[in-house]
């Protein structure tokens, strides 16, 4: 049994300008301690699907319209509130690119802390205390007696963001959902906090799901990666797999599309053409046929399944032998890969169709 | 080559060496002090924010020159000072041979045709009630520049440019995208035929899909037009792309600038080492095998920076050499080791960096940790202590024996 497994999840936004199309039937396994990274631009229904694990979707206009989520074997989209408040923060805890939104700030550091372990164990303020400044301790706040009577804009970015840290790990989760934990640091800030949850999350054996549009972070922090566009799973592989054969248009497209530090000088970038999808549009083809350079008719009309690259084979949904799969009707190839560009004789992208929707 | 007595010069090494032309600008010691005062009916000045305390740079016609460093060093101050949006505290500012550090009026405005700036945030850059070909426009109007429908000629010109659909210039900014919206804002820039364009982490606010295509875009017009760029941001590995000469800037100061590619093959300060190292690299065999070197804190504040070296509070090769006081008590000048590189640290000499030390992909077998510890790269365990203070700088200090933070793990 997985620790996690999301089956086929539908999101959709009902807002005033009609529906948004969010997450478009997405499915993914999580073993015990695995780390799986959720790579794409913003916008592709990363938060959303995370969101919708925890059952904290925007409320009324969120609403997950099909599928399961199964939690060490229960059904969370049946639970009522009050069992999902008991799960979150001790079964399951998240963290955001921006701590402020999750640290209550008329609170101190240990007032919010103590409560958050309160809430869940029996223990007394003086024990949760104690617990509350070994934690500040192990995520490097310095002085930590003094910062507990600190309110959260008394910190740093990267300091609010190891208080976040030290808060989702106070109850060793089983699971730790990191949402672009820190896309709004910088680079030194970033590695410090990386460093941290890598270490954190190996001592306690979390799980962890890292959401970022960094390829260089996810390369650095997870085992295996879910490439996802348009709300959909795009392609899934074991990381080093994902990175040594890429196969779907849209992670070469990425893969190319960044500088990277080890590039050769004059390397030239080869940006994706276009822009990515509006989800207010229900679903029709793939969705990235009109960016793609590999597009054939029928990219235009149906949907590619995530099937395997090698239909012989058994399907492994988690681990370092998970299979690669790709949601395309026209895989890139090895050498296509290498070029970010369709290298058979003749082959040009299908036309569009003639434009009926205006 | 000779330390410069003092930072406060024209130093060698900050301008590209090769070309003997006169720069296109050129910035002595500039300083941008803010005031801090406290008091409510009468102010009282109490200390200043060193936004920029020091910076001597100088570009040449034609070169990007990228400014790097960490949120709060001071990037965007330079790039408004030079744009004269402040007026400098301290220093000169000259613009192709002339001093333009106080000027003001009609002299400022003509400068102003000839420099321009490109934002970070497309969204909040644009005035949300005027259509595109109103803001690409703008500038011609403030300049008197042709009659009204020459403008709008010149508008379209600009827009398909800049690779946007001409007869899109009666949208508003929230009918674009954030690409396109940043396209709006490079036609604006484009507007005058400006000669340097000082972009403020142009592309940081963009999906990553799409940074690539304003990147290309920038070097297309750079070839085009003949255009000088001052590029800021705080991601290594686009600057590098782009850039020809890069300046490392800490705290307000200047503490390297070199080609991009030396910077890249020999990083000489420490701190540029650390910001190296720091930047992920989509390659899960290099990310596996690297020893990163972390640095403990932030950023200290601009309005009470630490003395000496404002870097060595973080310093990484300070606690590896037994904490010097020379970097305590002695500003480090930006002193040039090899051609067209100059570096401010006391104990350059010691860096020896490399490609290899940066992404520490060589000596040390994959697995484990991706990282080491803050706690152990940040203050590894302290080498037989030096007599403080009297370690000499140069060539000619004696080798110690210190662990390399790749044989740190
Ligand atoms: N509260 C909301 N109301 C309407 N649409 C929303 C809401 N939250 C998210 N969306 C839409 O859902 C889609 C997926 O968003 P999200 O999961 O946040 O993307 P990301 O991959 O950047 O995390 C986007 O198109 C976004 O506009
Ligand atoms: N107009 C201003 N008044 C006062 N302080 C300022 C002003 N602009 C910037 N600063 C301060 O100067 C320092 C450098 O800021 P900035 O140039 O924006 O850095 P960067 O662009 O490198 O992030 C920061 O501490 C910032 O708060
Ligand atoms: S001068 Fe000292 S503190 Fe500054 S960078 Fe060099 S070694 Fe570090
Ligand atoms: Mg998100
Ligand atoms: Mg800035």
């Amino acid at each position: 049994m997985h620790l996690l497994s999301i089956i086929d999840l539908v999101v959709r936004f009902r807002t005033h300008d009609g529906t948004v199309y969010a997450v478009n039937g997405v499915s993914l396994d999580l073993d015990e301690g695995e780390k799986l990274g959720l790579v794409g631009e913003s916008g592709c229904g990363k938060s959303v699907t995370n969101l919708a694990v925890m059952q904290l979707l925007p409320k009324p206009a969120g609403k997950i319209e099909g599928g399961q989520v199964v939690f060490q074997g229960q059904d969370l989209l049946s639970l009522d509130e009050s069992e999902m408040r008991e799960l979150r923060g001790k079964e399951i805890a998240m963290i955001f690119q921006d701590p402020m939104t999750s640290l209550n700030p008329v609170l101190t550091i240990e007032e919010q802390m103590v409560e958050t372990i309160r809430a869940h164990r029996r223990v007394s303020k003086s024990e949760a205390r104690a617990r509350t400044l070994e934690l500040l301790n192990t995520v490097g706040i310095p002085q930590p007696e003094a910062r507990l009577r600190n309110f959260p804009h008394q910190f740093s970015g990267g300091m609010r963001q190891r208080v976040m840290i030290a808060m989702a790990l106070a109850l060793e989760p089983k699971l730790l959902i990191a949402d672009e934990p820190t896309t709004a640091l910088d680079v030194t800030i970033q590695a410090q906090v990386l460093d941290l949850l890598q270490r954190l999350a190996a001592e306690q054996g979390t799980a962890l799901i890292l959401i970022t549009h960094d390829l260089g972070v996810v390369a650095g922090m997870t085992k295996r990666v879910n490439v996802m566009y348009a709300g959909f799973v795009v392609e899934s592989a074991s990381t080093p797999d994902l990175f040594a054969r890429p196969r779907h248009p849209y992670t070469v497209g990425l893969l190319h599309s960044m500088p990277r530090l080890d590039a050769q000088p004059g390397e030239p970038l080869i940006p994706i053409e276009g822009v990515p999808p509006d989800l207010r549009r229900a679903p029709v083809g793939c969705p990235f046929a009109p960016r793609c350079a590999w597009r054939v008719e029928k990219c235009w009309t149906a949907m590619p399944p995530l099937d395997p690259i090698d239909a012989t084979q058994e399907i492994v949904t988690t681990g370092p032998n998970a299979t690669h799969r790709i949601a395309c009707w026209n895989p890139v190839t090895p050498e296509e890969a290498v070029a970010a560009r369709p290298l058979r004789a003749g082959f040009a992208p299908a036309a569009h169709p003639t434009e009926t929707v205006s | 080559m000779a330390a410069q007595p003092s930072p406060n010069r024209d130093v060698p090494g900050t301008s590209n060496a090769a070309s003997g032309a006169a720069p296109l600008l050129q910035l002595t010691d500039l300083q941008m002090y803010f005031p801090v005062t406290s008091g409510v009916l009468i102010s009282r000045h109490v200390g200043d924010v060193r936004a920029v305390d020091g910076v001597s740079l100088s570009i040449q016609k034609g070169e990007t020159v990228g400014l790097v460093g960490e949120s709060g060093c001071g990037k965007s101050t330079v790039g408004r000072t030079i744009l004269r949006l402040y007026r400098p505290t301290g220093g000169r500012i000259v613009f192709q041979g002339q001093d333009i550090t106080t000027a003001e009026g009609s002299t400022l405005r003509s400068v102003r045709r000839r420099m321009q700036m490109i934002f970070q945030d497309p969204y909040a850059s644009l005035n949300p009630r005027m259509t595109a070909a109103g803001i690409v426009s703008e500038p011609l109007e403030i300049h008197g520049v042709g009659t009204g429908r020459e403008r709008r000629q010149r508008v379209r010109e600009l827009l398909a440019t800049v690779g946007l659909d001409p007869d899109y210039g009666d949208r508003f900014p929230h009918e674009f995208s954030g690409g396109q919206r940043q396209r709006i804002g490079v036609a604006r820039a484009l507007a005058l035929h400006p000669d340097l364009i000082v972009a403020d982490e142009p592309i940081s606010a963009l999906d990553v899909s799409i940074q690539a295509q304003i990147i290309n875009l920038l070097e297309r017009l750079q070839g085009e037009f003949g255009l000088t760029y001052l590029f800021i941001a705080h991601d290594l590995s686009v600057v590098r792309h782009i850039s020809d000469r890069i300046a490392v800037m800490y705290l307000g100061r200047l503490v390297e600038t070199a080609t991009s590619r030396e910077l890249y093959e020999r990083p000489l300060h420490p701190y540029s080492v650390a910001l190296l190292s720091a930047v992920p690299i989509p390659d899960p065999t290099i990310e596996g095998r690297r020893r990163r070197i972390i640095l403990t804190g932030d950023v200290p504040s601009p309005s009470n920076p630490p003395p000496g070296c404002h870097f060595h509070t973080r310093c990484w090769l300070r606690a590896r050499l037994g904490n010097p006081e020379r970097c305590v008590e002695e500003q480090p000048a930006l002193r040039e080791m090899a051609s067209g590189h100059a570096v401010a640290c006391h104990f350059a000499e010691e860096v020896e960096g490399s490609p290899e030390q940066v992404l520490q992909i060589s000596g040390e077998s994959s697995g484990g940790s991706v990282t080491a510890t803050a706690a152990t790269a940040a203050t590894p365990p302290a080498p037989p202590a030096p007599t403080q203070g009297s370690l000499p700088a140069g060539p000619s200090a004696p080798q110690r024996p210190v662990p390399r933070p790749r044989e740190r793990s």
